[in-house]
């Protein structure tokens, strides 16, 4: 029997993941799949809660809205790496480092 | 339902504005041949929408408090004046953008549109009512943000910041919903009148799953107001992005962020119990940290550019003192320092703008001897600094006054002490702009295009409100009062 904490759980993991690839990974594109698994646990989490706790549509409503955001920024996410690649030849987030105060 | 629509619109009239001076902005700019240099029609067509956008929030200072498109807005006299100084910032970093030679000429339309666009993003942000217009909001300002840090296409600094930009606002974002499903799990709404409703029977056991979820909440706003923990994007960004997109995103993403704060707190932490006490002693601790390291940090610089732009760490520190005490007069008091620190950083950053333009950089002996060259533009400069210093006659000392007060009611005497302090620290170098252009020699006596008379009365007249609302706040007080400035 899948129940609220399950998915909670499941969420939980996801979130801690995606901070872990923030925080471990040096490529820049495994950075963005980290924020997509935060995002994807937030959304996760408001469908779960919609389903077993509030019994109403707002959290299926925000569910799908982070789902559409969430792409919206990935896109322009990209189209940034693209152009940080085109000028530097490297994807590597140490190679970002000439602003360093 | 359909009729309860249509007449939301009437009331949305300044946000369809905003967007509809973007669309129409977009087709003019397809107009333009590859070869056509001047803009003129598309920068006259922009200050015309931007100024009908303003106008018509204007008028709605006036009108009473009402929730729109079920609830999920809300237009006050609040959002409404909030609206007025996002737009204002926005005009003026048109038309610095306009003027300026750091943007090449067939991308300041490209800022114009994206910051026409973040401008609609800051206005759901200042009205919303419930977290998925907040999100949305906040997604709005942050995804076209991106695009302007990276908008100098081959330079590597530029797209550098954008980069960093959008890694960095993606997690914080990300953490920011993570936060907000918990805290629908508990109250079951998203909705921010029922949640604060719920939220007054809520058990020990769900307080200590909001605490927590409250916090990850702050990190998504306090990110836009780029204050301490979550401001690592700033110095890096500010730095890399061209000029006027700097002066852009040190007001107009400040402002949408501080109102929807401001907005949360009172709706959800004006009563006194244990929510209350923790998060104040967060905001407290944030806006005393943002403070300090945004002046330490300025201290040592040698661009005016990033002086400012860490300057601005330091303002956003200074109004959050504003927003921790949550009552009526603490809102008062951030809208008026906002409202002056708009007139006061615009005119340093166009003034900035135009000697960086003629000598490529922007360090502080750029500006020896500018007095004895411009005397007008060093006297306009030596007042901004003056006032955003918050030495007396001037504006910034009213505002700075006015936090003080709004601190001193509630008895938080040791934030009190450490904005005095940093007032002092921030005198250091705001005067030693002024010191070098009034007694140091000029290294040359080449004339700065950009100082033509239309620009120089443009800053003069972004000065006088600097002088007149250091010598005549009570009476624009006394107009807010009139506007009965509150929120509902």
């Amino acid at each position: 029997m899948i129940s609220l904490s399950s998915y909670l759980f499941i969420s939980f993991t996801l979130f801690i993941a995606g901070i872990a690839v923030m925080i471990a990974r040096k490529n820049i594109i495994a950075m963005m799949l980290g924020i997509e698994l935060i995002l994807n646990s937030a959304a996760l989490n408001f469908a779960a809660y919609s389903r077993f706790v509030n019994n109403n549509l707002e959290g299926h409503l925000m569910s799908l809205f982070i789902i559409v955001i969430a792409a919206a920024e990935a896109a322009v996410g990209l189209a940034i790496v693209i152009r940080f690649f085109q000028i530097k030849e490297t994807i590597h987030i140490d190679d970002a480092a000439q602003l360093q105060s | 339902m359909g009729q309860n629509y249509l007449a939301s619109l009437s009331h949305y009239v300044p946000e369809l504005l905003a967007c509809l001076t973007m669309f129409g902005l977009i087709l003019i700019e397809a107009t333009y041949k590859e070869e056509e240099k001047g803009r003129g029609f598309f920068f006259l067509s922009a200050y015309l929408g931007l100024g009908s956008v303003m106008t018509f929030s204007f008028f709605s200072l006036s009108k009473p408090a009402v929730t729109i498109f079920t609830n999920s807005l809300v237009i006050d006299p609040f959002s409404s004046i909030m609206k007025v100084i996002m737009v204002l910032g926005t005009l003026l970093a048109v038309y610095i953008t306009s003027q300026s030679k750091d943007i090449e000429g067939n991308l300041k339309p490209e800022f114009v549109i994206m910051a026409t666009g973040v401008l609609v993003g800051g206005m759901l942000l200042s009205s919303a009512n419930n977290m998925l217009v907040l999100f949305i909001g906040i997604e709005t300002l942050s995804i076209l943000s991106y695009v302007l840090a990276s908008l100098r296409k081959g330079d590597d600094r530029s797209s550098e910041a954008g980069l960093k930009y959008s890694l960095y606002g993606g997690i914080s974002s990300g953490i920011m919903l993570f936060g907000m499903s918990h805290i629908f799990g508990v109250l079951g709404t998203i909705n921010f009148t029922e949640m604060a409703a719920a939220l007054k029977g809520v058990e020990t056991a769900q307080l200590a799953i909001l605490m927590p979820s409250f916090l990850l909440f702050l990190v998504g706003l306090g990110y836009k107001i780029a204050c301490v923990p979550f401001h690592m994007w700033a110095p890096d960004v500010y730095e890399g992005s061209p000029l006027p997109v700097t002066a852009f995103f040190s007001i107009v993403p400040k402002v949408a962020g501080l109102a929807a704060l401001i907005r949360i707190s009172h709706n959800f932490f004006a009563v006194e119990g244990a929510l209350n006490i923790g998060w104040v002693g967060v905001l407290s601790i944030i806006g005393a940290l943002t403070m300090t390291v945004g002046n330490v940090s300025a201290i040592g610089q040698r661009s005016v550019k990033r002086m400012l732009a860490y300057s601005s760490i330091s303002h956003a520190g200074m109004m959050l003192m504003g927003v921790l005490v949550i009552s009526e007069l603490g809102t008062r008091s951030v809208i008026f320092y906002s409202l002056t620190y708009l007139f006061m950083t615009m005119a340093a950053f166009m003034v900035v703008s135009f000697v960086n333009d003629k000598y490529g950089n922007d360090h502080f002996e750029r500006f020896n001897g500018l007095i004895f060259r411009y005397p007008l533009m060093s006297i306009a400069l030596a007042v901004v600094m003056f006032s955003l210093a918050g030495i007396p006659p001037f504006s910034g000392f009213v505002a700075k006054f006015h936090i003080f007060t709004a601190l001193l009611t509630k008895k938080y005497y040791v934030l009190a002490i450490i904005a005095g302090l940093n007032s002092v620290v921030a005198l250091y170098y705001y005067l030693k702009i002024v010191r070098l252009m009034v007694l140091k020699d000029a290294e040359s006596k080449d004339t700065i295009g950009g100082f033509n008379i239309l620009n120089q009365s443009v800053v003069v007249a972004l000065t006088v409100p600097v002088v007149l609302l250091g010598v005549f706040w009570e009476k624009l007080l006394l107009m807010a009062d009139g506007a009965k400035i509150f929120i509902q």
